[in-house]
């Protein structure tokens, strides 16, 4: 009976937890002009108002653009901070654990504020996407670290060893033995910071320059002053192509993914 | 971890040159796009305003005084502080049965359960924020259908206000406080309440007593992490409060966004920030005090 109270709780809050996501999704039907319940029949014209819109696709390739380079950045550098971490770093170790995570710590509001001023200071300012994608592979960081450093922890230096007096080269054998052997959280932090760049909004909100504005800002814009269900379709889209990423990365390449 | 990490590195004491080289991207990055940048907006904090231009020639302490001086500013803080806490308290009254459905409940219920909690992650904030703003606005899902059951005359104020922006903000940042608090729970032997029980406490006593002390490291970890979040929010707050309720990262923003005063917008975000520190510092030692007392 407990159990069952419990387990009936849960539900209602995984319903609340579901709610405002589903309730998107459905709205992306709705054939009205506006977001009215109960809908006027459903339809799909708002994904092909969605599809004509330049300004929303164009929004949609900058954020693919952004995601896609922030990830790689993130991953290289990353992972060899998650190699020296767990193999080098000795005493130095809780030093450099903190230090890695500093940016999950600080209120992201506060780095993106401090890294506006320094992008001006330095003369870049927001011209360029230099700005904007520096402080995605910051917030990105620590999550390809966690992730990759988790799946060191678990490697057997044994192996390591066993190819080194079998002659292997160090590149050989990060590339032939551990790399395979930690690909789940490689694969795991690549994924996360895909899609926390793909979803950022206060860096990419101050750090955009004219014209580079990412989906979740455009997005923003149009909520502040349109109330048509087209940003209903927008998200949903937003929503699938997360989910499309999540999906891919499980079935071909692989997945585990690392809790902090 | 520590048998791995200790069998990884097995000489500690000594750092080698050669692979620092791993470490210097990751160093230089944070160092640079970091650490000098937080330097620069304190000292930004202390420059004087700028005519036409983000500031001006010369340091003062003009802004901090504006601030401490204006009973508004000082009042939206308390406001914010007060947002964040009623968000952490909810968060952790809501959250633990569910964590704790999770951490003790069937393998099968498990699985379904933790995709549940994690999957509004994979939703940006903009867009969750926005599923709220359908839901509670005046001609909401909540408020329609209120009034079409006619339980309601006029629509419940359930947007534009601390309300509003509470719910959603719990929404969230629920996850953040179930995770950890799941693996605490996680890390307690079920057979410690046993114990208790078989030597004549209530199930609410070896609750209190014996499951909760153990589960505070997750406790503080969940509170900590949704009390910064919701002090830094800034998209939910901004839709859901619109112009009407401002809490002071919508004020920061604004204040650099729209008006260019970057000397006061530095001086408000870093207000805010140190004061929010020393609450999750006050929060940590008051909170491990208690939990030694628990355990002694």
């Amino acid at each position: 009976m407990r159990s069952r109270v419990l387990a009936a709780y849960c539900i209602l809050i995984y319903l609340f937890l579901a709610a405002p996501i589903i309730i998107v999704v459905g709205a992306s039907f709705n054939a009205g002009n506006f977001l009215t319940f109960p809908p006027q029949g459903l339809s799909l014209r708002w994904y092909v108002v969605f599809f004509h819109n330049d300004v929303f696709m164009r929004a949609i390739r900058t954020s693919l653009w952004v995601a896609a380079v922030t990830t790689c950045v993130s991953l290289v550098v990353g992972t060899m901070a998650a190699l020296f971490y767990v193999q080098h770093a000795g005493r130095w170790k809780e030093t450099v654990r903190v230090a890695m995570l500093a940016p999950l710590l600080l209120p992201e509001v506060l780095t993106a504020i401090a890294l506006l001023f320094f992008v001006y200071a330095i003369g870049i300012g927001t011209r360029s996407m230099f700005g904007m994608v520096v402080g995605h592979v910051l917030m990105t960081l620590p999550f390809v670290f966690i992730n990759v450093a988790a799946s060191l922890e678990s490697f057997d230096p044994d192996w390591d060893m066993a190819a080194r007096s079998l002659g292997a080269g160090r590149w050989t054998r990060f590339r032939r033995i551990m790399l395979p052997l930690i690909k789940p959280g490689v694969i795991g932090g690549a994924l996360f910071a895909f899609i926390i760049s793909f979803d950022m909004f206060t860096i990419s909100f101050l750090l955009k320059g004219i014209g580079t504005s990412t989906l979740p800002i455009q997005l923003f814009d149009y909520l502040r002053t349109n109330f048509t269900p087209e940003a209903a379709a927008v998200s949903t889209l937003s929503v699938l192509l997360t989910l499309g990423v999540v999906i891919v990365s499980d079935k071909v390449l692989g997945l585990k993914l690392h809790r902090f | 971890m520590s048998a791995a990490s200790a069998a990884v590195a097995p000489a500690p004491s000594r750092l080698r040159l050669g692979p620092l080289v791993l470490i210097a991207p990751a160093a230089i990055l944070l160092a640079v796009f970091l650490v000098i940048p937080y330097l620069n907006i304190l000292l930004m904090s202390f420059r004087a305003p700028g005519q036409g231009t983000p500031y001006g020639e010369g340091f003062t302490i003009a802004n901090y005084l504006r601030f401490f001086s204006d009973g508004f500013y000082i009042r939206q803080v308390a406001n914010t502080l007060w947002i964040g806490f009623l968000c952490t308290a909810i968060c952790l009254v809501v959250g633990f049965p569910v964590a704790w459905q999770l951490a003790r409940g069937s393998p099968r219920f498990r699985a379904i359960g933790y995709g549940l909690v994690l999957s509004p992650l994979l939703v940006g904030i903009v867009i969750r924020s926005y599923g709220w703003t359908i839901l509670l606005g005046n001609n909401g899902l909540i408020n329609r259908t209120l009034t079409n059951i006619g339980l309601i005359e006029g629509p419940l104020p359930l947007m534009y206000n601390a309300l509003g922006i509470v719910i959603a903000l719990v929404h969230v940042f629920l996850p953040f406080m179930i995770l950890p608090l799941m693996a605490a729970i996680q890390g307690v032997d079920p057979s410690l309440e046993t114990a208790a029980r078989s030597l004549g406490a209530s199930r609410l006593t070896a609750f209190r007593r014996v499951t909760l002390p153990l589960c505070m490291p997750g406790i503080q970890a969940g509170c900590i992490l949704v009390f910064v979040l919701s002090l830094s929010a800034y998209v939910t707050p901004s839709l859901i409060g619109g112009l009407r309720v401002k809490t002071m990262a919508v004020t920061v923003v604004d204040a650099l966004i729209d008006t260019f005063q970057w000397p006061w917008g530095s001086a408000l975000a870093l207000i805010l920030s140190v004061t929010g520190a020393l609450i999750v510092v006050l929060f940590a030692r008051l909170t491990r005090m208690k939990w030694k007392v628990a355990r002694t």
